[in-house]
């Protein structure tokens, strides 16, 4: 045996002051640890307050008040008509918005046409449909101001704008209240009649074919690889090809879709069809990681037991493993679905981009979706603007986070029965 | 009378559902009158003839549905109303599909004079192919239905046919993401020799000038490497350096610090992080953060600091991966057996030495499979490039300057009125090209390290 | 419980009505014990009876454990190692552990020597360090198989030398107590007399506990040895009483195989 040494000596200055040090650096290590933690809370935080301190006034809209007194500009229209499915035609022809205008500039005095909306004269309209009567009187009509005076209202402004807007305050004549086209309308130039609904609803139709596809093609395709499929050259081939379709950026799909699906196939552009087909490649090999993963965890003994009672591989795959997988491959479907409802990417290239003014009635209209929606209003140069698509984003990340809740609310419930 | 593919589909699968009762009522029926056991239960017998007649006249709907318009705009185009039409292009092709959309009832009137007169034709040609093909595909299903109808007896083995069938399309669902792979891989190609026939694949990968133009290709103006460095400036540097560290410390903290309701707090809230949608980082890029850092750039006295800087892009980015960074780098330290860690605290080390001495040195194969996944990620993101980080090619290394990325230049060249067959279209299926393959490599060699790392700790 | 005929004249470490609970759950009920310094003591019991969990409070790894709660008092050289004055790094520089299953790092050989000794300063430079090392190496009966190759990965190694490698790096620390949780059940029988032969040489220099659930095992390497049942230390003496006279007749149950 070599020669021994003394034995340690713990108790000695040099020692204490190094076990000091250690321990700083043990607390500096995790401070710094706790700093990142905070650091990305911070983050989320900060864009949470960002978009709903922007976003909350997007959900309001301020009205004017206007008189329109029917008996001095009377409306050249037969009443009849009213009820017409064209009156709406009918009354723009017969001049409504100049009569707006024109009780505008009384009521408001110089350039109180400018300070309404160019679209206040369609509510007005709305108006009179519901009851003709209104053109045998005078009606105060609560009329959407112009992006600038609402704007102003809401945050202040000074100069001639300011003045406008204290003096209107001063009349009583501004009023704010919920936004109701923002709910009901589609995309418009006009920040005081454009709306999300359109966008909603292509998002909705998109969503649901891209479910219905991915979703019974992506659990065929897990119990597939999961419960039968040889191990051979082919399974390795789909098994790679799944795994990296599930990293390849999206905007690829895009591309896919735009050469594919519109170029090859000819289907319409700028649908929920396509949309939907996108989103459904995108989203499968998600759902197969999820479902192969949830049908893992389905214990053999289950397996066994169907198999010693006489069950075909079949049934028991359809009886026993499916069901108990279930919980599981939702979860992980709702995930992607909601990654999918968030996406943008690949849509800009199928022509989703476009401006649409009406609601999408049918799969293969023209349409829009919800993210698309704030990506291109982020982009308007009106003021009004702004705070629209912070609403829309809150709507957006509403949806999503509902989505993921239930997702992460359905994995702690069934998480492990077994 | 019009060619209605989804009632239609409800038509046949009407039909299947008869046919299934059908099969079931026979097989009992049989069973009962020959006294024998049947050999699968009368479900099965159900399906055997469901399947057997809506398969036949699925396919045959499906493709009915694909090649029907173009057998239709031939017969239009035969008849004697179509030789006034213009040769070739744009308006020849506006007239069809006015005329089309008056004939199949989508529009209430002709918008184009010329129009006017192939209504008919296309209403008469809609009508007969819609009865050859409804015709046609009654008969089809009706005959496998029949065919299968008349194969069932008690010894028959229908369970075992159908689940030949189930499995049969289990291996369709699985092919879909071959398909899909291959689907990629041929249209970027294809798309992509075009491209190079007109502007040589060198240019593209070397050249320095990117500034495309319409019309005929021009030399030099098709160089990637501006778009590829602003990729890698924003993506892989700037994203990265956000995220690498906040992430690895966020992981280490929750799996070694943090008490089991904090990390019950923090995870969701991490989760939230990586749900938000691409738009919303890159509205609040472009909204927040870029002008923010511009003020701050132009108080150091930058130069060229742009609303539109790398550097916004980037910060925003590596935001986004966190979440990504700190889960994949999570799953990595807890695969290191428990046992290296109470190896090390029992030879007196601090967690701190513990865990930057073993835990991540023997998690690190993992934890770099997982940056290299999030740098492809990183690269491939679209949104937050698009609304912050710009458009013009620049050859810079100044963070504060804008620069451009390939998937922002992809959306660029689409997004524009060009024809389909321009350099500028084509040259985005190159670029996709070039970050399908990057990406496609990374994801490869990230997946494999993963897997070696797992495999060394089962 | 009777000690009257135990001669430890010089305790290394003690125990005194400890107990030790996971959560709600009481796994170690008022164990008082004490551990020789020249001495090897074995642990034994059916498993699950707490003595690995009695051993992981002896240098405090039962602090990992969030819900592990320590009470009663444990002294070495009189001092109280749960006492908020005791520093956990250095106690368990001072009382070493070696595992269950071997648990290299994945380092090189030489690096998973010096690992402690590095962390702890206990070598002023490199040459010191290959010192300690090398020494470590040999009085873990090591070094001869592993001299020409201390740059290879200690998980290379086989189990028999991984194990070994682990009793290297615990010694490296120069430690005062070395504690073995069943050092061997993850071993053959040929590596498995190499570590007895390694824990005979080794004893006099540490005061050395071991858990184990092989009696043959017990006998061959202790003097002393306890016997713990549910939680309880039933019977503790010199490991020949034990097993040729044991007192209590659980003791005498389980030596004779009735369970276990």
């Amino acid at each position: 045996m070599n020669s021994e040494t003394a034995p340690t000596d713990w108790k000695g200055r040099a020692m204490q002051a190094r076990i000091a040090r250690r321990y700083a650096a043990e607390r500096r290590f995790k401070a710094l640890g706790l700093g990142a933690v905070l650091l990305s809370g911070a983050f989320l935080a900060f864009l949470l307050v960002v978009m709903v301190g922007n976003g909350a006034r997007g959900f309001t809209y301020t009205h004017v008040a206007v008189p329109v007194d029917f008996r001095t500009t009377p409306l050249a229209i037969d009443p009849a008509r009213l009820s017409d499915p064209d009156a709406d035609q009918a009354i723009a022809g017969a001049g409504l918005s100049d009569i707006v205008a024109f009780a505008a500039d009384e009521a408001l005095g110089d350039g109180g046409s400018a300070l309404i909306s160019e679209n206040a004269w369609k509510e007005v309209r709305s108006a009179i449909k519901a009851d003709p009567d209104l053109l045998k009187r005078r009606t105060v009509f609560e009329l959407p101001a112009s992006s600038a005076i609402d704007i102003a209202a809401k945050e202040g402004a000074k100069g001639e704008l300011g003045a406008r807007v204290d003096a209107l305050e001063r009349d009583g004549r501004l009023s704010t209240g919920i936004h109701w086209p923002f709910f009901r309308n589609a995309d418009a130039t006009d920040p005081a009649v454009a709306g999300i609904w359109g966008a909603l609803k292509g998002s909705v139709l998109t969503i649901v074919i891209a479910f219905l596809i991915a979703f019974p093609t992506g659990v065929l395709a897990a119990l597939y690889l999961e419960e039968y499929a040889p191990k051979n050259r082919w399974t390795d081939l789909i098994e790679v090809s799944i795994n990296n379709l599930a990293a390849v950026p999206s905007i690829i799909f895009g591309l896919l879709a735009l050469a594919v699906f519109i170029n090859w196939f000819g289907l319409c552009q700028a649908s929920a069809l396509v949309g939907g087909l996108t989103l459904a490649l995108m989203t499968m090999p998600v759902i197969v990681i999820a479902a192969r993963n949830a049908i893992k965890a389905v214990p053999p003994s289950i397996r066994d037991a169907a198999l010693g009672v006489g069950a075909s591989p079949v049934q028991v795959v359809f009886h026993h493993v499916l069901p108990l997988a279930l919980p599981g491959i939702l979860t992980g479907t709702i995930i992607g679905m909601a990654r999918a409802l968030g996406e943008t990417a690949p849509l800009l290239l199928i022509g989703m981009r476009a401006f649409i003014g009406d609601v999408p009635n049918g799969i293969c209209a023209p349409s829009t979706v919800l993210p698309m929606q704030i990506f291109l209003w982020s982009d308007e140069v009106d003021r009004g603007f702004v705070e629209k698509t912070s609403a829309a984003i809150i709507v957006l990340l509403i949806v999503l986070l509902s989505m993921n809740a239930l997702a992460i609310y359905l994995r702690n419930k069934f998480e492990k029965r077994w | 009378m019009t060619f209605n593919p989804a009632a239609l589909l409800l038509l046949i699968l009407g039909l299947a559902l008869i046919g299934w009762l059908a099969g079931r009522a026979r097989s009992a029926m049989l069973a009962g009158r020959t006294g024998t056991k049947l050999h699968s239960r009368p479900q099965y017998h159900g399906w055997y003839v469901a399947l057997w007649l809506f398969a036949p006249a699925a396919i045959f709907l499906a493709v009915w549905t694909s090649v029907s318009p173009a057998l239709i705009t031939n017969e239009v185009l035969t008849s004697e109303a179509a030789k006034d039409l213009p040769a070739f292009g744009f308006e020849r092709g506006a007239i069809l599909s006015d005329a089309r959309g008056v004939a199949q009832g989508r529009q209430a009137a002709v918008r184009l004079p010329a129009a006017a007169p192939l209504v008919r034709p296309y209403a008469e040609a809609t009508r007969e192919y819609a009865w050859i093909g409804i015709a046609a595909m009654l008969a089809l299903g009706l005959a496998g239905g029949l065919y299968a109808f008349t194969r069932i007896r008690p010894d028959f083995r229908a369970r075992t046919r159908v689940e030949r069938i189930v499995m049969g399309v289990l291996l369709l669902a699985s092919l879909v993401a071959i398909l899909t792979t291959f689907g990629i891989v041929l249209s970027l190609l294809f798309e992509s020799i075009r491209f190079f026939r007109l502007v040589p694949a060198t240019e593209l990968l070397f050249g320095t000038n990117w500034n495309p133009q319409s019309g005929a290709p021009q030399p030099g103006t098709f160089g990637g490497i501006p778009l590829f460095w602003g990729t890698v400036l924003i993506g892989a540097i700037i994203a990265m350096i956000v995220a690498i560290p906040i992430g690895m410390m966020t992981a280490v903290y929750l799996t070694q610090y943090a008490a089991p309701t904090v990390r019950k707090w923090v995870k969701p809230c991490l989760e939230i992080l990586a749900g938000v949608p691409t738009v919303v980082y890159g509205y609040f890029a472009a909204l927040t953060v870029a002008p923010a850092l511009r003020e701050f750039a132009v108080m150091l006295g930058i130069p060229n600091a742009s609303t539109e800087s790398a550097l916004a892009a980037g910060i925003v980015m590596g935001v986004m991966i966190i979440p990504f960074v700190s889960s994949m780098a999570d799953d990595s330290i807890n695969a290191v057996p428990q046992a290296m860690r109470d190896g090390s605290l029992a030879l007196g080390a601090t967690p701190n030495e513990t865990i930057r001495q073993v835990l991540i040195p023997a998690a690190l194969p993992g934890v770099m499979g997982g940056i290299l996944l999030a740098v492809s990620r990183a690269i491939g993101e679209t949104m937050i490039v698009v609304m912050a980080a710009g458009l013009s090619a620049n050859l810079t290394a100044n963070p504060f300057a804008s620069v451009t990325t390939v998937t922002a230049q992809i959306v660029k060249l689409l997004t524009g009125d060009q024809e389909f067959d321009s350099a500028k279209t084509l040259a985005a299926f190159a670029l996709g090209l070039v970050l399908f393959l990057v990406t496609l490599l990374l994801n490869i060699v990230a997946l494999r390290v993963v897997k070696k790392y797992r495999e060394a700790y089962e | 419980m009777t000690q009257d005929d135990l001669i430890i004249a010089d305790p290394k470490m003690r125990a005194e009505g400890v107990d030790v609970f996971y959560g709600e759950k009481q796994a170690i009920k008022d164990v008082s014990i004490d551990v020789g310094t020249d001495l090897v003591t074995a642990f034994i019991g059916p498993s699950g009876c707490g003595k690995s969990t009695f051993l992981r409070s002896l240098n405090r790894m039962n602090d990992t454990v969030a819900s592990a709660r320590v009470t009663g008092r444990i002294e070495l050289d009189g001092e109280d190692i749960y006492a908020p004055s005791m520093d956990v790094v250095q106690l368990r520089a001072r009382v070493g552990m070696v595992f269950q299953k071997p648990n290299p790092f994945p380092k090189s050989i030489y690096d998973n020597v010096a690992y402690g000794s590095r962390i702890h300063g206990l070598a002023a430079n490199k040459a010191d360090l290959d010192v300690i090392v090398e020494r470590a190496l040999t009085r873990a009966g090591l070094w001869d198989e592993v001299k020409d190759r201390l740059n290879e990965s200690g998980t290379a190694l086989s189990g028999g030398q991984q194990q070994r490698l682990c009793i290297a790096r615990a010694i490296a620390v120069d430690p005062e107590v070395i504690l073995m949780d069943e050092p061997c059940s993850a071993l053959d029988p040929i590596a498995t007399a190499k570590i007895e032969e390694l824990i005979h040489e080794l004893r006099g220099k540490y005061a050395i506990v071991i858990v184990t659930h092989n009696m043959q095992q017990a006998a061959r390497v202790s003097q002393r040895t306890a016997f713990f049942h549910l939680g309880t230390l039933v019977e503790y003496g010199k490991t020949t009483d034990i097993f040729t006279n044991p007192k209590q007749e659980r003791t005498k149950d389980y030596i004779t195989g009735r369970y276990g």
